[in-house]
């Protein structure tokens, strides 16, 4: 759970970490209802399959003491809340409300208690295209104007596998698309490019990672020289820069020296020409078997 | 609308497959044993298969290729010796569907169209997920290298070791061999026919819960009349329910109401977030299918009422599911431990303890390598040192 830390909160964090899952859904309450129900009103088989394993859970998994002391054998911070699928919501929950449904003896009752349980669903939870549906717009559900930038980059290239410069959303889908297409920015130093607000001079001057030069220029606009980002284009072998065409640095890409290779609706494709051609070559494993 | 018909045959044959898997599993004998447990426990006893004819070859850096070359004349012989075996058990379940159709054709028609709404959100819609990075991009990659697991799906750069995270999750590279074998690109196969099996398997899962729940096969045999609460009686029906024809209607509430808490569960972290939107990954299977599978074998565990090599069939669940996701690694033993042990305990049966050992084990020995690998105490590389 991003930002959760075990070490950090102590056995708070079991309560940040499930506040974080449910988030602002009730149905973890309602499973707490329909356990304490079936305590108490449930039949003997009802008892048998849900109340043991939710005690236990309760025990275990919902335990502060639990994800700390699973802590010192795993990292558990960023994935402790997966624990809580475990407790059977999905069950428990649809099994009482259709239990009160069709128990009640007469049509009225039956639908005065199913717009009642209905009621309650939707003001449980947060409907998940509550931000709207965005239907996909072709079978490979890519943004089509991402294809369009790999055939391009293709036609443009000569060689097999072309190296590009993404923009955070394009760089995350480009190889499930187009496996071909090499990336110079790896999704770890995205994240943190994204999500930091600029790089230190220790981190533009470390050698092994020029990308970082590139991603202070392109994603963080620090003030980079020319030099320095031409020159990690040439040490990452990035043939092409893609940005939008809002992207702040476009000028910049310009008066660096690259030119435009090609064109979309929203995107240019910068083209750089390499001081030493590079072609990568998959590594020739029939040297071994 | 070629691209329709090829993800519907797809799923078809991915149902087939499972069923022939699962049907040598559940066994010929039990009459009892519902047709949807055969392909889900199939689901898993396929990807359990694979894990063996995968892993090899990889950590020998051998090409996709060879793999493909090994396991898809396998498969074709599994399925062809199946249904030698199991075809007339098919047949007549078939017909039993068939007659269930014609009693409950409102039913059918009603839970038709909430498994078709579920499909059609999760095979239409359009989702950015930072994970399919990785798994959708390791797909690709795989089938472009003729590699498994040794180019970096999220920038196609070679890399000198195996991930350990990811090396026994073997699912993915099930979906390079299709890929490779059929020339159905990465994205089609994993964000639209896996994603539909997945749904598929998943509602059959909530299907078949809700049927034992409600319409339950409570050890028909063995409950004697009067020893269960007073709503129960030796046909297994809750009588709470009311008539077989509430007990239906209580099934389609429950299952669509099941439906409706998967839309409306909703953060980033709920086990229906992952199912509605990142359908294809591993932990999304884990969290919903694997999950309630073992749930389901645990009702019916309770109630004495399986006979068929329970434990086997749980067994290759939790080892299924655990070269489906890592996640299952630590997921699964804790469910089967809140599940199973408490159970154990209050029927005093202890020969299911070792059983029960039996199913955490894979989980805790994938676990104990992944630690020992990060702590630096071994790593597998990809070119012969």
């Amino acid at each position: 759970m991003q930002g959760l830390n075990v070490t950090e909160n102590g056995i708070r964090y079991l309560w940040e970490c499930f506040s974080y899952y449910t988030g602002s859904c009730a149905y973890f309450m309602l499973y707490a209802a329909a356990v304490i129900y079936i305590s108490i009103a449930g039949t003997k088989r009802e008892k048998e399959i849900f109340i043991p394993c939710s005690v236990f859970l309760l025990l275990t998994v919902y335990n502060p003491v639990a994800p700390m002391v699973l802590d010192h054998f795993f990292d558990v911070n960023s994935e402790y809340y997966r624990f809580f699928w475990i407790a059977p919501v999905i069950v428990l929950v649809p099994y009482l409300f259709s239990k009160l449904i069709v128990t009640r003896t007469d049509m009225k009752q039956m639908i005065v208690v199913s717009l009642l349980i209905a009621a309650i669903c939707l003001v449980s939870g947060k409907y998940v295209y509550a931000d709207g549906i965005k239907w996909a717009q072709n079978i490979y559900k890519m943004p089509p104007e991402l294809i369009e930038v790999s055939e391009k980059i293709h036609e443009d290239s000569g060689v097999e596998y072309p190296k590009a410069f993404l923009e955070y959303e394009y760089n995350m889908q480009m190889r499930q698309y187009d496996p071909k297409m090499l990336l110079t920015i790896d999704r770890e130093d995205y994240l943190y490019a994204v999500s930091n607000p600029s790089y230190s001079r220790e981190m533009l001057e470390d050698d092994t990672h020029p990308q970082y030069v590139l991603l202070a220029a392109l994603v963080r606009f620090q003030d980079i020289d020319k030099e320095s980002f031409l020159n990690a284009l040439e040490t990452t072998k990035t043939g092409y820069v893609v940005v939008s065409r809002d992207n702040p640095r476009i000028d910049y890409l310009k008066e660096a020296g690259l030119s435009i290779a090609g064109e979309t609706q929203n995107h240019l494709i910068f083209k750089y020409d390499l001081k030493e051609p590079y072609e990568f070559e998959l590594v020739d494993y029939s040297v071994v078997y | 609308m070629t691209d329709i018909a090829i993800i519907t045959l797809s799923v078809i044959c991915n149902l087939i497959i499972y069923l022939a898997f699962g049907s040598l599993l559940t066994g010929r004998k039990d009459k009892k044993c519902p047709l949807l447990l055969s392909v889900i426990a199939g689901f898993f006893f396929y990807y359990f298969v694979f894990f063996f004819f995968c892993v090899p070859p990889m950590k020998y850096y051998r090409p996709l290729s060879m793999l493909t070359k090994m396991w898809v004349p396998f498969v074709a012989a599994v399925v062809i010796f199946s249904t030698i075996l199991n075809g007339r058990k098919w047949v007549s379940w078939f017909k039993n569907a068939m007659l269930y159709v014609k009693k409950h054709p409102l039913v059918t028609v009603f839970m038709l169209l909430l498994i078709g709404a579920q499909i059609v959100l999760v095979s239409c819609t359009y989702n950015f997920t930072l994970d399919a990075a990785y798994y959708v991009a390791n797909v690709a990659t795989s089938v472009e290298t003729d590699m498994m697991n040794v180019y970096d799906p999220f920038t196609g750069a070679w890399q000198d070791h195996y991930e350990m995270r990811y090396f026994f999750a073997t699912y993915s590279i099930q979906d390079s061999v299709v890929c490779q074998l059929t020339g159905i690109p990465a994205l089609i196969w994993t964000k639209s026919v896996m994603a539909v099996t997945i749904i598929l398997l998943t509602n059959m899962v909530y299907l078949m819960i809700a049927r034992e729940l409600i319409i339950y096969r409570n050890g028909r045999d063995e409950v004697k009349a009067g020893e269960d609460s007073a709503n129960e009686d030796r046909t297994g029906t809750d009588h709470s329910m009311g008539s077989s024809k509430n007990g239906e209607l209580a099934v389609v509430i429950m299952t669509a109401l099941m439906f409706v808490i998967n839309l409306t569960f909703i953060t980033i972290y709920t086990s229906s977030l992952f199912l509605m939107t990142r359908t294809y990954e591993g932990k999304a299977i884990v969290g919903n299918l694997a999950i309630m599978t073992v749930f389901y074998l645990f009702i019916r565990m309770n109630d004495d009422s399986i006979k068929t090599r329970p434990w086997l069939i749980t067994f290759i669940v939790c080892f299924g599911a655990a070269t489906i996701s890592s996640s299952a690694n630590m997921l699964l033993p804790v469910e089967l431990t809140v599940l199973f042990l408490p159970m154990i305990v209050r029927k005093k049966a202890w020969k299911m303890l070792p059983k029960y050992i039996s199913c955490v084990i894979p989980g805790m020995v994938f676990s104990l390598i992944f630690v020992l690998y990060v702590k630096g105490y071994f790593v597998f590389y990809t070119f012969p040192n």
